[in-house]
């Protein structure tokens, strides 16, 4: 630091941009003490000692024979280089949890952004031509590509901010996304059960306060034209193979719905797979999305 | 190891300085960006849906 700062900048500027043999002209007589600079090739063994100031040349002093000094030389070497790979190794753990606690909170914050983004601009183009049949309390939602946001969800106990926008398919890649419907159950509105798995920890964490809903908490779930209003009725904690929770029944195979049903699931305890917490709820109420303020958003 | 690949950086201190800061970042952008996101893939706060 001290000697970088003796020499002119602009000199030194110079000689960095005309290359190598300027470059290692220049420090040569300003700088005694940087020979590893010019001729690395030549003081390999020398200048570890300059460099490193670890007392590998120590044997030489003491002056004691020559096997034992080499040992000593390749021990040291050894415990050095054991070393500094334990604590690369240390170094990339912190990296990993750094990467897991708020790098892929990053990720998700900006991928739910443009999923926001592309909601907005797909809502306001005119829906795809309906089905002539004149079903009007149900309509069929268009089909969703994997990866593709679909909804919105809003849960008032998490606050006003809460807004993740749910995705098509439950893979990794959807998940890290944002909440993932799982495809084949029920659209939102559909007669069935609207399933959608979230991440408890990492990736923006939606489902992170899952367990702190109670029974009649609202669940709004944002479409294209209009709210549904879920109630919570319910929660519990199952084993990770419990795959009737997302029947269009829960827990009832075969048993044709006669329900609008809403289930989140997602990984308990926190940072665990040794459980699903599972939160229910069923359709209360429809809104248009004309109406200023959703249901169940408004009393808050 | 570390002082022995710093030795084998080509030109002077501020180049070698510079080319070690560069490596150190894309080292570390490779774990984020590539080996990260496979590692994270076998960890349980990544299951959060139902399935054997």
């Amino acid at each position: 630091m001290a000697e970088a700062s003796s020499v002119p900048a602009a000199e030194d500027e110079q000689g960095t941009a005309a290359g190598g043999p300027a470059a290692g002209g220049l420090p040569g007589p300003g700088r005694p003490p940087g020979p590893a600079a010019d001729a690395p090739t030549v003081l390999v063994e020398s200048s570890v000692p300059v460099e490193s100031s670890v007392p590998v040349e120590g044997p030489v002093p003491v002056g004691g024979r020559g096997p034992a000094a080499g040992w000593r030389m390749l021990a040291g070497r050894l415990a050095r280089g054991l070393g500094e790979l334990l604590i690369t190794a240390g170094i990339v753990v912190a990296l990993f949890l750094a990467y897991q606690l708020w790098v892929t909170d990053v990720f998700a914050a900006r991928t739910q952004d443009r999923l926001h983004r592309q909601l907005d601009q797909a809502w306001r183009q005119p829906p795809a031509p309906r089905a002539p049949a004149g079903d009007r309390a149900r309509p069929v939602p268009p089909p969703v590509d994997l990866g593709d946001g679909l909804a919105i969800l809003r849960v008032p106990r998490f606050g006003r901010g809460y807004s993740p926008v749910v995705v098509e398919g439950v893979a990794a890649a959807d998940l890290r996304r944002g909440p993932g419907h799982i495809p084949g159950t029920a659209m939102p509105g559909q007669l069935g059960n609207f399933v959608v798995s979230g991440h408890r920890t990492t990736y923006g964490k939606p489902f992170s306060r899952l367990d702190e809903l109670k029974v009649g908490d609202p669940l709004v779930v944002e479409v294209r034209d209009r709210y549904y209003s879920y109630r919570v009725t319910g929660s519990e904690v199952v084993a990770p193979n419990r795959v009737d929770v997302t029947y269009p029944v829960p827990k009832r195979p075969g048993v044709a719905p006669t329900k609008d049903l809403i289930t989140l699931t997602t990984c308990h305890p926190k940072f665990s797979a040794s459980h699903r917490l599972i939160v229910y709820g069923e359709l209360v109420d429809t809104a248009a999305k004309s109406a200023e303020v959703p249901p169940g958003l408004g009393g808050e | 190891m570390y002082a022995w690949l710093y030795r084998h950086l080509p030109g002077p201190p501020r180049l070698r300085l510079a080319l070690a800061v560069v490596a150190v970042l894309a080292i570390v952008a490779l774990l984020m960006f590539v080996v990260f996101p496979a590692v994270e893939t076998v960890l349980p706060n990544g299951q959060v849906t139902l399935g054997d």
